[in-house]
């Protein structure tokens, strides 16, 4: 296929954690809110002046500062993240909000707290953690509702002056849905057997919009889906479709990695991906927005650490009902190592996955930077295609 | 080491009775000791006494039981139970006086609390007893749970099982290598073998179909970590949908020093309950909460007391047992059972009456530490032998710094609102999660304030390699410590898989730090190295 127009511009934007858009947006008066879970509602991190950057931290090479700090056992996004944080890439941040989502996280959160890691020269920079709800009831809307309250909105309000009213929350609310749908419908030409955007591509256009400001990015991204309307899509066929589930994934070569082995990611359903991140929000006039907002994102989650078993067993019937969307052939379960939750949701959805819906089923574990096990990684997808290829001989159907 | 803090040597001014060396009693050839430790003749016959007690009082009465030998049979990790009173010894080792009766009381009742668990579970067990009328009328939950959500049920009528006790917890203690199965077996399934092993453990027991089957309901608990939560989704799996027994997550918030978490606390307190009647049909009552509520506030104030002694030259009840008692009775008991509360003021007296006479475990006491972090189930004797081998008295640890603070016991409608907040705030606190969870604060800040009042030198700082909460703070401890001028004395283990860090491993960390850092020979040099690798 022809190379897209922005790809190079948006892959570039990746390679650094304070980009040039950031800086951009900062320039003209913008307040930079950092994140670092999924489950904290982003559209209240884009109300007014704000924008939401979740950190990353691309290129990640020696973490020896943060595994004094954190121990060799600590996943490594958390790791990655301190490194990052202690040798100031993210400087630019005006404030951290974080929930106390999964532990290790919430721990490099408030490592770079206590080591002063950002905010020297701001006097209005400050830490805010939260609790996140663990179950789809009305008592956790409530909570989601009190924690946003008290630890994104008043601390914005009252450091920045940012407005919180109903009015600015759901214009955030529009501009997210405007994002959701430009990324929805790029990611809908991954579908067919001749897709018009691979894997890769569309997680640098995904990734891109959670670590960039999203008003700089938007005409590009309209741009890309414009241009998409009439690429041709290459005469190669793939060699499998597969749905990737899971971790984070901050590194695209690990979706090149394998799409090179001829399995194409046709869908993503990953921390930070766009299953279940970029859905759109419907908002109603009768009750207020911040509710409906959190009841959304409580609606809509898939993280593991949701325990009710309501969707214990309704996260991997999502899984099975992307697959059959998307048509892959199989799905790879991964997880960055040392992540307790998806090393759990990894297992049980791996073997429901199998045995409940009857898809071929790779379960890995990995590094934060996939080049740094490239080979092991390549080796398992190889080994993955060629036994989805041969099933499919075996029922008598083609490659 | 100039601006390291150190504290004044106490002395033993008594002779200890019997035997010197305690080390000598270990054997590389045996999976037991070679024999018993002579503590001359008053402490032998008393320690005796209490060995009879147990094999014949308490694991007597529980095999002549057929129903209880079935389950023997059945259950793979009952085998560690035949350890019990070899068990029982790894907690005493060269105790003498108010020490080894505090020991043996808190202990031995600990052992028959969890004795009567497994009688409680085979007889609702639908493999074992299946006494149906039972098991409908039975709760089950979490080993790590705190039940404060079952202290308005009345204990005869609504059976609290918790069934991961003795499965998994307790037969740890006793045996060693008894968990390593279950480790194995969730790890073919394709859990990893980086996350805690606890949990996966129980994962593992689950898969196996190695758990006792019966109960009305189950209550699951997020309890200590992200390891824990997740294990729970694959044993309610087994539970809904292979057994048809009802579960309810309990979620509990886990930035419990915040305020505006109360309110979900309360609402998942209250959903628990309604749970358990539906299913049990058992309704909760006020006075019996209430009267659970006086007993748990006996048993803080003890708690308190027992501290504020240990805060002394002269701690008395300390190491291990200490903590097992505190789990059995704050967290598993919560004020249920009555007899706690006459063990309570029993040992509070002991240990009174221990610190005026000024009596010690060891001839020296050299240093003072707090021990942090979590400790190891298979070298569950690490305490006793720290403060015997090099004289460093073990003065409190983390699992037993929990609530201090008075909950309401009286009956009154303001008090029934109170009671609500109250069960949330336990259960939210509960052993271990109140210092993992919550922020930095509850975990470093409250070390540093725990090694002023105490008087501490040294934290002795077990650091579980699977426990993510606590190595994601490692640095800090490290630093901050080194500001303070605390010795951080860094013992790795895997706290229930013996293949990742031997019982000698652990204690080389010990003999290293004291030697190298400290520049200190053993009080005891028998116990310096003891050939316990392969011991039960």
């Amino acid at each position: 296929m022809k190379d897209l127009k922005h790809l190079i511009y948006f892959e570039n934007l990746l390679q650094q954690a304070n980009n040039e858009l950031i800086a951009e947006a900062k320039k003209k008066g913008g307040i930079a809110v950092a994140y670092t879970c999924e489950n904290v509602p982003e559209p209240l991190l884009n109300l007014g002046k704000c924008f939401s950057i979740r950190l990353h931290a691309p290129q990640t090479g020696s973490m020896d500062i943060a595994t004094y700090y954190m121990t060799n056992l600590l996943c490594e996004p958390s790791r990655a993240l301190l490194e990052r944080a202690i040798e100031g890439g993210y400087n630019f941040a005006d404030c951290v909000i974080t929930p106390d989502g999964c532990t290790m996280i919430n721990r490099c959160v408030e490592n770079m707290e206590l080591l002063k890691t950002m905010g020297q020269d701001n006097p209005n920079f400050f830490h805010e953690y939260m609790e996140i709800a663990f179950k789809n009831t009305p008592a956790d809307y409530d909570l989601s509702v009190l924690q946003c309250t008290n630890h994104i909105l008043k601390p914005l309000q009252e450091h920045y002056g940012v407005d919180i009213s109903d009015k600015a929350i759901r214009k955030a609310v529009e501009k997210h849905n405007k994002l959701v749908k430009v990324i929805r419908e790029i990611g809908e030409f991954r579908k067919g057997d001749k897709p018009r955007i691979t894997g890769y591509e569309f997680h640098v256009l995904c990734l891109a919009t959670y670590v960039c400001p999203v008003d700089l990015i938007m005409k590009k991204l309209e741009e890309t889906l414009e241009e998409l309307k009439t690429r041709e899509p290459d005469e190669k066929d793939w060699r499998c479709k597969i749905l990737l589930v899971g971790s984070e994934v901050d590194d695209s070569s690990f979706i090149k990695l394998i799409e090179d082995n001829g399995a194409m990611v046709a869908c993503d359903r990953f921390c930070f991906g766009s299953y279940p991140g970029r859905t759109e929000i419907v908002l109603n006039d009768e009750e207020d927005a911040l509710t409906q907002v959190c009841r959304h994102y409580i609606q809509n989650c898939q993280c593991p650490r949701m325990m009710n078993q309501e969707k214990v067993y309704s996260r991997k019937q999502y899984v099975a009902d992307l697959a059959a969307e998307y048509d892959v052939d199989g799905i790879i379960y991964q997880q960055v190592k040392f992540c307790d939750p998806w090393a759990y949701e990894r297992m049980l959805g791996s073997s429901m996955l199998i045995h409940d819906y009857g898809y071929p089923v790779l379960s890995i574990d990995r590094p934060y930077n996939a080049s740094s096990s490239a080979g092991q990684l390549r080796t398992r997808v190889q080994a993955f295609v060629e036994s989805i290829e041969i099933k499919k001989i075996q029922r008598g159907g083609t490659k | 080491m100039s601006n390291m803090k150190t504290v004044e040597v106490v002395y033993n001014t008594r002779e200890r009775a019997g035997e010197k060396s305690p080390g000598k009693i270990y054997s590389e050839k045996l999976k037991v000791r070679r024999r018993r430790e002579w503590r001359g003749l008053k402490d032998t016959l008393f320690d005796y006494s209490r060995w009879c007690y147990l094999m014949f009082g308490v694991l007597g009465k529980f095999i002549l039981n057929p129903r209880n030998v079935k389950g023997f049979l059945r259950y793979r990790w009952m085998m560690s139970y035949l350890f019990v009173p070899h068990g029982m010894d790894k907690f005493t080792i060269g105790l003498r006086d108010e020490a080894l009766r505090i020991t043996h009381y808190a202990m031995n009742y600990v052992i028959a609390d969890v004795t009567q668990a497994i009688h409680n579970c085979f007889r609702g067990d639908r493999r074992v007893g299946n006494d149906v009328a039972y098991s409908e009328k039975c709760c089950i939950t979490d080993e790590n749970s705190m039940v404060p959500f079952v202290m308005g049920f009345d204990k005869e009528k609504m059976h609290t099982i918790l069934r991961e006790v003795p499965t998994m917890f307790a037969s740890n203690i006793f045996h060693q290598f008894n968990v390593m199965h279950y480790l194995d077996v969730a790890q073919q399934n394709g859990i990893p073998g980086d996350v805690c092993p606890m949990p996966e453990a129980e994962a593992g027991v689950s898969m196996d179909d190695d758990f006792c089957v019966l109960g009305a309901c189950a209550v699951q608990n997020n309890t200590t970590c992200d390891g824990s939560l997740m294990g729970n989704g694959i044993i309610a799996k087994r539970l809904e949908k292979q057994y048809g027994i009802p579960t309810y997550q309990l979620a509990t918030p886990l930035r419990h020093q915040e305020e505006d978490v109360i309110d979900y606390a309360v609402e998942q307190i209250k959903g628990a309950i309604a749970f358990i009647e539906e299913h049990t049909g058992e309704k909760w009552e006020w006075p019996v909460y209430f009267e659970a509520a006086r007993r748990v506030n006996v048993a803080t104030r003890c708690r308190n007391a027992q501290l504020e002694i240990n805060s002394t030259p002269y701690p008395q009840f300390f190491g291990a047992v200490f903590s097992l008692y505190n789990d059995t009775n704050y967290m598993g008991n919560a004020g249920r059972d009555p007899y706690f509360e006459v063990l309570d003021k029993k040992l509070l007296k002991l240990a009174e009456q221990g610190y005026k006479e000024k009596r010690m475990y060891a001839k020296e006491y050299r240093h003072r530490a707090i021990v942090w972090g979590v400790q190891p189930q298979y070298v569950i004797d690490m305490l006793y032998w720290m403060v015997q081998c090099w004289g460093v008295v073990p003065l409190v640890d983390m699992l037993s710094v929990i609530n201090k603070d008075m909950i309401a016991e009286t009956d009154t409608p303001e008090n029934r609102e109170q009671a609500f907040r109250d069960m949330a705030m336990l259960n939210m606190q509960m052993i271990m999660r109140n210092h993992t969870h919550g922020g930095y604060k509850v975990l470093v800040d409250e070390l540093w304030d725990l090694c002023e009042k105490m008087n501490a030198d040294v934290v002795m700082m077990w650091e579980h390699m699977s426990c993510k909460a606590l190595n994601g703070m490692h640095g800090m401890f490290e630093e901050q410590g080194r500001e303070r001028g605390i010795h951080i004395m860094w013992v790795n283990h895997d706290l229930c898989d013996p293949r990742v860090f031997t019982r000698s491993a652990i204690r080389d960390q010990v003999n290293r730090y004291m030697r190298t850092v400290m520049r200190e020979e053993p009080l005891d040099p028998s116990l310096e190295h003891i050939p316990d690798d392969e011991a039960y």
